[in-house]
């Protein structure tokens, strides 16, 4: 215990003695930490924000849509009957039919068109549509007399920005004129877009919106998707033996991570930084250990075993860089969390994740194996100094 | 007294780059025990620093028999060996060694470092009473470039014996003073290791100072002799 806590006191001030120059190599290896450890920060924020912002365009990992054409139309009934009974067999938990329509609203501003999503109630867990106002689509929504709609906050803002509470109306006009009732408002996809609403499939029917080219999507576990979509494929294959069945993946990750190969890169490049502050590190211990000759020859005829300047040596540089990576990661931390990088790199996240827990035990580990490299080799160097030489060195 | 050290036909010899043997040391008989002064005579490049290392434990023999407290030093392992040495050896230097950048009170401390327990942890008193018994205490914070010759020998002498080692072995620690503060200096390590009732063995080319040991040797061509016995 003893020994412990002198070769720490002893690294200490060794540190506090030759601070200039330590310093001078740690900064190199903090900034490289804190390279390192941004850009795991950065890179999972980006793929946090890309994953809500393609969820929510392309539906939850797993969201498996399944479509049968033939040379007829298949008979709708009989296709929603066979939907249903998939979703009953496989017990699936949030399902959706989608559809795109054209409608047009009377505006305070004047009449425009509004891009329409026709959907299920299931559509808002699938496709993450998270309400910045209101409430998203209940089942017995599909019962009002005034069909409820979901608005894009452009669509929100060309209304006038009514206050939900009072139930606001939007007037849709063109073939039977209806009025619509605004339940709730989600964000737009992207900055700049057009109006555009939700309205469940039943209602729409009501509200007399003709429907275009429409899907079926279901929402799988990610693990069961591979199991699930070819027994759901034969499934419906064999209620509709003459027709054509898909059953696809249609989230982003169906073929595999699409920015994995891109934060490899970045990570790569990191490393390489880690590796310039390491080499640097390495280089100023081996001129330090040089420098030092005649002051572990001293030490030596003191009573420090070989043990002792090899774990004094090593202590050193491990000390010095577990200061450096906790600076680095604090850094890195700074970094990833300012809001306006946050801003830039998820724009799609209205929350941001916590600082990945993982990418600052990367920043720490990765200085103080550092630390290890840079303290091991002048360490051996160090044990083999013979003492009569080094005093007199 | 206790035998400290036993030597019995020592030799030291290195083997130079052209294969030729160089017998630095030859047949050296030398016994040290507890409080004895003991001066160790001779001209630059006769053996007088490697004598010292093979007593302070920081050599070995190549041949004859060196037992240091009743045990063979061929018998203790390297790392028993430095523990040895930092409990029982303290040295002094003629270029005193001190550590650059540190100041006073930490170069009185290093050896602590190497101490167990109480030692250890009490290592900042410890080293404030040595600076205070070598009358330096009020440069404790003081560093070494900022120290005339003469403090950095007493704070030399005060690391020496922080640890209360049973021999001080002092290699030329006059040679880099003037005769006055020389004078001074070694009337200091004897009065302490005195105290201690340490062992001193002081190797010096300085007759001056050898005579201040109640015993003297000679080392000429790597032979050891006795010169005068001088009454304790």
């Amino acid at each position: 215990m003893t020994g412990f806590v002198s070769a720490l006191v002893e690294a200490w001030q060794e540190l506090r003695i030759n601070k200039v120059r330590i310093l001078l190599a740690l900064v190199g290896v903090a900034v490289s930490v804190t390279a390192l450890t941004s850009v795991v920060g950065v890179g999972d924020l980006a793929r946090e924000g890309f994953k809500v912002q393609a969820e929510r365009s392309q539906g939850r990992t797993a969201t498996v849509a399944l479509s049968v054409n033939g040379p007829t139309t298949p008979d709708p009934v009989r296709l929603e009957k066979a939907y249903q009974g998939i979703v009953e067999r496989y017990g699936i938990s949030y399902w959706t039919h989608t559809g795109q329509a054209q409608a047009r609203f009377q505006f305070p501003g004047g009449v425009q068109d509004v891009q329409m999503t026709l959907v299920d109630p299931g559509y808002g867990v699938i496709h993450r549509t998270d309400v910045t106002q209101g409430s998203w689509f209940a089942a017995d929504d599909e019962q009002r007399l005034a069909p409820a709609v979901v608005v894009s906050e452009a669509f929100y803002n060309t209304a006038g920005r009514p206050d939900l509470v009072r139930r606001p109306l939007a007037k849709l006009v063109g073939g039977g004129e209806t009025t619509a009732v605004i339940i709730g408002v989600v964000p737009d996809l992207y900055p700049q877009a057009p109006p555009s609403a939700f309205m469940l499939n039943g209602a729409a029917q009501t509200a007399g919106i003709a429907e275009g080219h429409g899907q079926f999507k279901v929402w799988v576990q990610d693990g069961q998707a591979a199991v699930l979509m070819p027994a759901m494929q034969a499934d419906l294959q064999m209620q509709f033996p003459d027709m054509y069945v898909d059953a696809s993946r249609m989230d982003y990750a169906a073929h595999g991570d699409p920015i994995a190969v891109a934060q490899l890169v970045v990570g790569a490049v990191a490393g390489l930084v880690l590796l310039l502050g390491a080499m640097g590190m390495l280089n100023i211990s081996m001129v330090t250990v040089r420098y030092r000759v005649r002051e572990i020859g001293i030490r030596r005829s003191f009573g420090a075993t070989s043990g002792r300047i090899f774990v004094g040596v090593m202590m050193e540089s491990l000390v010095a860089t577990a200061v450096a990576g906790i600076v680095g990661v604090m850094l890195a931390v700074a970094v990833v969390k300012n809001p306006w990088i946050q801003r830039q790199v998820a724009p799609a996240l209205s929350e941001y994740p916590p600082f990945p827990l993982e990418a600052a035990m990367l920043g720490f580990g990765a200085a103080v194996a550092v630390g290890a490299l840079a303290g091991a080799i002048p360490a051996l160097v160090a044990v083999r100094i013979k003492v009569i030489d080094a005093i007199r060195f | 007294m206790e035998t400290l050290l036993s030597l019995r036909g020592v030799t030291r010899s290195v083997v130079l780059p052209d294969d030729q043997e160089l017998h630095i040391l030859r047949g050296i008989d030398l016994e040290i025990s507890s409080g004895d002064h003991t001066a160790i005579v001779g001209r630059s490049g006769c053996g007088k620093s490697t004598l010292l290392n093979l007593l302070g434990l920081l050599d070995a023999p190549s041949s004859g028999e060196l037992d240091f407290l009743g045990t063979p030093v061929q018998r203790i392992g390297g790392n028993a060996r430095a523990r040895l040495r930092g409990s029982t050896v303290g040295f002094v230097f003629q270029q005193f060694n001190l550590l650059q950048g540190r100041s006073a009170l930490d170069n009185v401390m290093t050896p602590l470092f190497y101490a167990k327990g109480r030692d250890f942890w009490r290592r900042r008193e410890l080293a404030m009473e040595m600076l205070d018994r070598v009358g330096l205490a009020a440069r404790a914070d003081a560093k070494p470039n900022m120290m005339s010759g003469g403090e950095q020998q007493r704070i030399a002498i005060a690391r020496a014996l922080v640890r209360r080692p049973r021999l001080i072995l002092a290699d030329e620690p006059t040679g880099a003073l003037d005769v006055e503060t020389g004078q001074t200096v070694m009337s200091l390590l004897d009065s302490i290791a005195t105290e201690s009732a340490a062992a001193l063995v002081t190797i010096t080319h300085d007759h001056n100072v050898a005579a201040l040991a109640r015993s003297r040797y000679r080392l000429d061509a790597g032979v050891l002799q006795a010169a005068e016995e001088v009454a304790a």
